[in-house]
């Protein structure tokens, strides 16, 4: 079974993905900030990586930024998800190393086409 | 209601509070960024997790809320009070819909008015207009387009417009807006349903251009019906869609919309002259164009221009080609079309007008093949955006996106593995992993961007055709990127996200709590088994036993009893949070200054004790804040500060929370208070000589007092002090005042720490035993008969120096027995406070003292006032506690 980490600082966001991707078949784990996220990420590795941006203590840049900086780890892909779309602030995700971006809310087919695509399964 | 939306409820009320907590922070703090960042956040993730439902009226508020507070962040709009007001009233809104979505799972279809007029409000503080709209992807319609939208250029709606509105609009065309041309057609009974259509449409927003139009099957007015809609509304707007998709989501089937393209504009209008531009002058204009010479066709143009009548067809399409000239330069093709129009003065004709012009940004010129593989359309597209993005990130400029580290080489790797995976190209992968390898020798994206640009180029059939996706990366002049915004909220008060709390039904807290409590009441029942153990069975050792397993089961049962105290515990913070704003409110409204002072809101009592003390409390904050508090003026000419102090304290003394509400304001005048008193008939002329002031003051707690001499909006509605009064002792309260006039007033409510167990007395009357709480007694005594004086028909004794009216239990409960003596002719009497007063009661006889979990009646015998409630005692007996207050 594959890992996800759902980052954010909204309960309703986090439980919102948890729904549409353990119905998926995902084990799902949540963390409620960048700090968080961090720690979970370092002793367990995930396959995919959901992270919001806004958050507090450590936003989402933060956290990418850290965690791609990270020798040991397993680097899984990184969709980025956004209430804030604009060509700015995707930039600045995937020069933090987000290797895709979502608008909220994501809508469940394509996120998980997304998340389908970026865990290489071969859809049925 | 399903999980999710609970969950976002349950966590939009603390976002709220957060929000109206931050906003009152900010006024005593207005330049904090913090707190500003802190209120963007709130009202942000509030935005996004509302926009998982379909609520668009609240959407739509908070995110002209973000929006504002995103302005106001960025110092670009500056915190004012109108706008703290104005963001109040909008979370105020929000609130209300939440209740009822709380109660009926949706919105219902009357708010869209105070919605639409919030978000106008809201918008209207963001007076600075986006002049910063950077056109993100110019979308061309060419013929193409059109047909695979289903549309062709003849079907376009024909609009006569004015041609400066045409002008602008073109101009917004190319400049990225999305022009719409809507047509609404009410329905004919729409008036009879409710609608109405001119209101709906002219909330319609960004309209560039109007109109109403009949749509009337040729019938004389006088056949018309009056009664039936028979309007059509035909509107240009620049609106985005999804705000036109919320405005008209209850009249979907009644809207045509079109999208209009740019050059569907370009349109010459004017009167015909048979007076044509001659073919030789437009020879020698089309050969200027030709050869490039702009400047001197624009000379010729304006030359023409000025000789001839601005009303003509001509004239106009002379003016066309100038602003196209000047609009699209680039655009030759249709600048050409425009000028060969001129031989026919008819409008020039687009759709010979191919091929498109590439839109500048385009990083993928998708070749088209045609797709033969078997993987889905949706599947391939996303594919593509996926890859896309991975070339966009690889093709990031070293200098604007930081260092290239390692990890962010490998995530992208392994997304492409990913994908290659995904779309059944598993042989893809190796050369991924071989190119991935050198990118990270290298520390460079350029090995992993080569093999990515080769591999689509020999994979044509992996390249999604259908509509191009419009994938914008214009990467010059980043500003310089920051990481890792940090927000410095190590302190309690940002605990909104980050407690780590559990919320729980109080309901299961409840039918654990009886549970517990029913265990406790079992385990009493231990002891009486022991002694029948030893009595009556003889068995002394297993009476033993039975003992020393008691003392274990109590223990447990103790401490589980305290444990689920501590979690029924909240802090008085929870109805203190809502004063500041509160007093804020009110004091505006009364034109008062009033500083609040809240302390001790870590402590914390029952949620019983804290739920009934929110009322009380409401209700003395604002008669202190209406009658208490003076206006400034009067302050200043009573030499106090203009600003008007009021404190709230919360304490605790041993098992009791003590809350005092205390204001500087003018006092209580005990003259007055007596006076009235004794017109409203509730003291007699003899009390109201020789009442004591501080007695005098206490006549405010009495029933039917309100001193209010106008019934505000604020206080004194008929309720008074007498209702705190009863509120507080309902849970065994007890509330108090104190003033001194001119200076001050002092209100002191003292209550349980927790309700859950009472200790109560148990009394025999009559051979049965009732339960008195504690908590009334004051002592208990035994009164020889002969001690015993009636005065007035009325059983009193003198006890220490006072006179104590004396009460037989049987006569309360109407039993005709007399109370009976013990042998040296003594009455044991409880002595019971009772509205500040000592009365005597007699019983029969006095037993021990128990702990008890009360119950309170329900039913038909909920009804008895004389009684508190019942409870279980060891031996499995019920228990009755009396309530004296209602008892005497």
């Amino acid at each position: 079974m594959k890992h996800i980490l759902v980052i954010d600082d909204a309960a309703t966001v986090r439980l919102y993905h948890r729904n549409i991707l353990e119905k998926a078949g995902y084990s799902v784990d949540e963390a409620i900030n960048g700090i968080e996220a961090l720690e979970k990420s370092l002793v367990k590795s995930y396959d995919l990586y959901i992270v919001d941006v806004n958050m507090p203590k450590l936003d989402g840049y933060g956290f990418l930024k850290e965690f791609r900086r990270q020798e040991d780890v397993v680097q899984s892909p990184a969709i980025m998800v956004t209430t804030e779309s604009g060509n700015h602030d995707k930039i600045l995700g995937y020069a933090a190393g987000a290797n895709l971006y979502m608008t909220k809310p994501t809508k469940p087919n394509e996120l998980l086409s997304y998340v389908r695509l970026l865990l290489g399964e071969v859809a049925e | 209601m399903n999980n999710l939306l609970e969950q976002f409820l349950s966590e939009a009320r603390d976002f709220l509070q957060g929000i109206g907590e931050k906003l009152m922070q900010l006024e005593n703090d207005p330049d904090s960024t913090e707190l500003m960042v802190e209120l963007f956040r709130f009202v942000h993730t509030l935005k996004g997790n509302s926009g998982l439902f379909d609520f668009p009226e609240m959407t739509r508020v908070l995110h002209a809320s973000e929006d504002l507070m995103d302005a106001v962040r960025n110092g670009r709009v500056n915190y004012s009070q109108t706008l703290a007001d104005q963001l109040l009233e909008a979370m105020d809104f929000v609130g209300s819909l939440m209740d009822e979505i709380e109660v009926t799972g949706k919105i219902g279809s009357n708010h869209l008015v105070i919605s639409t007029e919030l978000t106008k409000a809201l918008r209207a503080l963001l007076d600075t207009p986006d002049a910063v709209n950077v056109p993100v992807a110019i979308e061309v319609y060419t013929e193409d387009a059109l047909t695979v939208k289903g549309i062709s250029w003849s079907e376009l709606p024909i609009m006569d417009l004015p041609e400066t509105i045409a002008m602008g609009l073109h101009r917004c065309s190319i400049d990225g807006e999305t022009v719409l041309w809507l047509q609404y057609t009410p329905e004919p009974e729409c008036f009879f349903k409710g609608e109405d259509p001119f209101f709906l449409a002219r909330q319609i927003p960004d309209v560039a251009w109007r109109h109403v139009i009949l749509n009337n099957s040729a019938s004389t007015l006088a056949e018309m019906d009056v009664f039936s809609s028979q309007l059509v509304f035909q509107l240009l707007t620049i609106a985005p869609e999804t705000e036109l998709d919320d405005l008209l989501r209850y009249v979907p089937d009644q809207i045509h919309r079109v999208k209009i393209p740019a050059l569907a504009f370009v349109k010459p209008s004017g009167s015909s002259t048979d007076q044509a531009i001659d073919d030789d002058v437009i020879d020698s204009v089309l050969a200027l164009f030709d050869n490039d010479e702009i400047d001197a066709l624009i000379h010729t143009i304006n030359t023409m221009l000025e000789l001839s009548s601005p009303e003509l067809w001509s004239s106009s399409a002379l003016r066309w080609v100038l602003h196209l000239i000047d609009a699209e330069p680039d655009n030759k093709p249709a600048q050409r079309i425009l000028l060969e129009a001129f031989r026919t003065q008819t409008a020039p004709d687009w759709s010979v007008l191919t091929p498109p012009i590439v839109p500048q940004h385009k990083t993928v010129s998708a070749p088209i093949h045609v797709n033969t593989s078997e993987i889905p359309d949706t599947l391939l597209r996303d594919f593509n955006v996926v890859i896309n993005t991975q070339k966009e990130i690889l093709s990031l400029p070293a200098t604007s996106s930081g260092a290239w580290s390692a990890g962010r080489l490998k995530a992208v790797g392994a997304t492409l593995i990913g994908c290659y995976r995904a779309v059944q190209r598993p042989h893809e992968i190796e050369g991924i992993e071989a190119a991935l390898n050198i990118a990270l020798t290298q520390n460079s994206p350029v090995p992993l961007l080569g093999w990515l640009e080769t591999s689509l180029a020999n994979t044509q059939e992996l390249i999604f055709k259908g509509e191009p996706e419009p994938v914008v990366a214009s990467l010059a002049a980043q500003p310089e990127v920051k990481f890792g915004r940090r927000t410095d909220d190590a302190r309690g008060e940002n605990a909104v996200a980050a407690s780590k709390t559990l919320k729980v039904d109080q309901d299961k807290i409840d039918r654990l709590m009886n549970l517990i409590g029913e265990m406790v009441v079992a385990k009493n029942a231990l002891p009486y088994l022991a002694n029948r153990a030893e009595t009556v069975f003889g068995v002394r050792e297993l009476s033993r036993e039975i003992k020393a397993q008691y003392a274990v089961i109590n223990r447990v049962a103790e401490e589980m009893q305290d444990t689920i105290m501590q979690v029924r515990m909240m802090p008085v913070s929870f109805i203190f949070q809502r004063f500041p704003r509160m007093v804020r409110d009110i004091s505006r409204k009364l034109g008062k200054e009033v500083e609040l002072v809240l302390e001790g809101d870590a402590t914390e009592a029952d949620k019983n004790i804290i739920e009934a003390l929110s009322d009380p409390l409401i209700h003395i904050v604002r008669n202190s804040l209406d009658h208490g508090l003076e206006m400034p003026e009067a302050r200043l000419a009573a030499g106090k500060s203009v600003t008007g102090k009021l404190h709230i304290r919360a304490s605790q003394e041993s098992d009791r929370v003590l809350i005092e509400i205390i204001d500087d304001g003018k006092g209580i005048n005990p003259e007055v208070i007596k006076h009235k008193a004794y017109e409203k008939g509730l003291i007699d002329e003899a009390t109201l000589e020789r009442i004591s002031d501080q007695d005098a003051v206490n006549l405010v707690f009495a029933a039917g007092f309100s001193t209010a001499d106008v019934i505000s909006d604020l206080s004194g509605r008929g309720v008074g002090m007498d209702v705190v009064r009863s509120a507080v002792e309902k849970v065994n309260g007890t509330v108090g005042i104190e003033s001194v006039a001119g200076k001050g007033t002092r209100l002191f409510m003292s209550l349980p720490l927790s309700m859950a167990v009472t200790n109560v007395m148990i009394i025999e009357s009559n051979k049965q035993i009732f339960g008195v709480p504690m908590d009334l007694v004051v002592e208990t005594v035994r009164v020889p008969r002969v001690q015993i004086r009636t005065i007035k028909q009325k059983q009193t004794t003198v006890l220490r120096g006072r006179i104590v009216p004396l009460l037989s239990l049987n006569d309360l409960l109407a039993r005709n027995e007399a109370q009976l003596p013990n042998e040296d002719d003594e009455f044991a009497t409880l002595i019971v406070r009772v509205h500040g007063e000592h009365v005597g009661i007699l019983v029969d006889d006095f037993r021990e003292t128990v702990d008890i979990i009360l119950k309170p009646m329900t039913g038909i015998l909920g009804g008895l006032p004389g009684y508190s409630g019942a409870a279980l005692l060891g031996d499995g007996s019920v228990l009755m506690v009396l309530n004296p207050r209602e008892l005497i």
